[in-house]
């Protein structure tokens, strides 16, 4: 399983009015561990108000720039980008898990290839780093990046993108979509929708001399550009995607204790939730684990190898307790969050409450 | 660009998804089931051969078996993986089964799972010597590249794309089983025995389909991890199954 090490920060850029770019240290022993290829993420952790928040941010550095650098844009209601956005300071130490991610394909030195990337607001961090590094590595590659942001002042990472520009300039192309700024030329306004993408691919972007295309950004966008590429005969296994998931969950909803003396029956009224229909039955304390009374209760309850190692059939206690048999999939975090493996759960409380949706 | 759309919609409408953190409840609860089955099939595959490199009756023959062997295992190793960034333990998974047990050959167990082993029914049966061995990898060689190629479409990009790579590998083994079945079908003898193995493979790899009109499958294809119905999927299969018996005087 993998774990966290300690990053120092030694810089935080104020990229934009919500968003930095935060460049961190690995200590001398985790340098090799956070070796990262162009295009991963680092998982943070921290607690707050003594719960502790796991956030992915992708990394925005290139291969040959000799930094860790993360971009972090701040999320309306996120705990852990708002704390980055405002708190976070040089000399700060934050715990990171080692790069993880697919989000590129494998470097070729020797060819000449075409790149095509589609980021949309903070998912142009992810597409920094490729653009960074291919341009660098594959010194007869090209790469066309298409930008969509609100407003000219939302733009991340702005200056480092016209630096690119210029030095590269003619293996590397960058056209940014603003949605609610007027630009001299009519297509250039607007959102980066299916239409959008018909226009570009028209006149402005040979899609036919593509070898691979990258898409980041929010949902809409990324089925639109995808769509917009399948219609132009890009195959599904030359797009890659990076889905930010855009729903930050907030807080873990805190479990219920439940009442004292409530825990002397040999039976267990339970109240179980899945996919929104929430079912009541009673099923005995010992002798059949919660995910079987799920299934008997004609719950299309999920599970695989009801041995405790896989974590399918994961949900949350939400009041009430139960003990696991074993557990060898779930952390201690996401235990200590009221998650419980229902293959190995047994109830010691009278009346429990579970969720397999959260 | 804030515009966003709930995820549920968004994979309906074809969306892929890149990280665990991305998935929601359901969607993670029955990724990582198709996972578990694939591994566990996959396992319980490459056990089954291993018994059956020593009846191999030629050099070329072993290093088949063998191949299949150890690359099925590693197909079950790498998505294992995928498994272990969702919390599976991947090194308690991957000897939490017997995977070479099999039922009696009579045994009529339909298309069901055994308990928390995932393996397709049809890997619960057992092989009968070489020829057996070799006809089952026929006609279910076949079945795994149909279902592989519906599996490369799965919406969640790194299993898409572990599957997209493992297909030649499964393919070529598909090849070496009717490289095997064209040496014994030289002989009457060894005809009649093929087709007898056929006759007991066929209906058993056809239930690995499962059900036609399944409520399940409306519920997978809106997360974007089924596309195709098993109804299509099996009769591409027979149809496949149908041209290569008959190209081998087998039908």
């Amino acid at each position: 399983m993998p774990r966290f090490h300690p990053l120092q920060v030694t810089e935080v850029r104020r990229e934009t009015r919500d968003a930095v770019a935060v460049t961190l240290q690995p200590s001398k022993d985790d340098r090799a561990a956070f070796a990262f290829t162009q295009g991963q993420y680092l998982t943070f952790r921290r607690m707050f108000d003594g719960e502790e928040l796991r956030r992915s941010y992708s990394i925005c550095a290139g291969l040959d720039e000799g930094v860790l650098r993360v971009g972090i844009k701040r999320v309306d209601g996120g705990c852990f980008s708002t704390w980055a956005n405002e708190e976070l300071r040089p000399g700060d130490t934050l715990e990171a898990m080692p790069p993880m991610g697919a989000f590129f394909t494998p470097l070729e030195p020797e060819k000449a290839k075409h790149y095509l990337g589609f980021a949309g607001g903070s998912g142009i961090t992810p597409v920094l780093s490729l653009i960074k590094t291919t341009l660098a590595r594959e010194n007869k590659s090209q790469f066309t990046l298409v930008y969509a942001n609100r407003h000219v002042s939302s733009i991340m990472f702005r200056e480092e993108l016209e630096d690119l520009k210029s030095l590269y300039l003619r293996r590397f192309s960058m056209l940014h979509i603003l949605e609610s700024e007027a630009q001299e030329i009519d297509l250039f306004t607007g959102r980066l929708d299916a239409e959008k993408c018909a226009a570009l691919f028209r006149g402005w972007i040979d899609v036919k001399s593509a070898d691979a295309a990258f898409i980041c950004g929010p949902e809409p966008m990324m089925l639109a550009v995808a769509a917009a590429l399948r219609e132009h005969g890009v195959r599904d296994d030359q797009i890659k995607f990076e889905l930010f998931a855009s729903s930050q969950p907030g807080r873990a909803r805190r479990k219920v204790p439940s009442a004292e003396h409530s825990d002397r029956h040999a039976t267990c009224e339970a109240t179980v939730t899945l996919d929104g229909v929430t079912r009541s039955f009673t099923f005995p304390k010992h002798g059949q684990s919660l995910l079987e009374a799920a299934i008997e209760n004609r719950m299309d309850a999920p599970f695989a190898c009801k041995a405790g190692v896989c974590s399918t059939c994961r949900a949350k206690v939400l009041e009430g307790e139960v003990e696991m048999e074993a557990n060898h999939a779930l952390e201690d975090y996401e235990v200590r969050q009221g998650y419980v493996l229902t293959c190995q759960s047994h109830p010691l409380s009278d009346r429990i409450a579970v969720s397999y949706d959260e | 660009m804030s515009d966003t759309m709930p995820i549920e919609e968004y994979l309906a409408e074809g969306g892929v998804l890149t990280s665990p953190d991305n998935a929601p409840p359901r969607y993670r609860a029955e990724l990582l089931r198709l996972m578990a089955s694939f591994v566990d099939s996959e396992l319980a595959g490459s056990a089954g051969f291993a018994d059956i490199i020593n009846d191999a009756p030629g050099i070329s023959e072993r290093i088949a078996a063998a191949r299949i062997v150890m690359e099925k295992a590693d197909h079950a190793r790498q998505v294992l993986k995928v498994m272990g960034t969702f919390g599976a333990d991947t090194a308690r998974y991957a000897v939490h089964h017997p995977w070479s047990d099999r039922l009696a050959r009579d045994a009529d167990i339909g298309a069901e799972r055994r308990g928390g082993d995932m393996r397709l029914s049809v890997l619960h049966y057992p092989l009968h010597g070489w020829t057996d061995a070799v006809v089952m990898n026929v006609l279910m060689g076949k079945a795994v590249v149909i279902q592989l190629k519906e599996l490369a479409q799965v919406s969640y990009q790194p299993l898409a794309g572990i599957f997209r790579a493992i297909l030649p590998r499964e393919a070529h083994h598909a090849e070496l089983g009717v490289e095997g079945l064209k040496r014994i079908v030289v002989t009457e003898e060894g005809r009649g025995a093929a087709r007898e193995a056929t006759a007991y493979w066929h209906p058993r790899v056809a239930a690995s389909f499962g059900r036609s009109g399944s409520l399940r499958f409306e519920m997978l294809a809106r997360l974007g991890l089924r596309h195709t119905p098993n109804e299509a999927l099996l009769s591409e299969w027979r149809a496949a199954v149908d041209a290569e018996l008959s190209a081998l005087n087998m039908n």
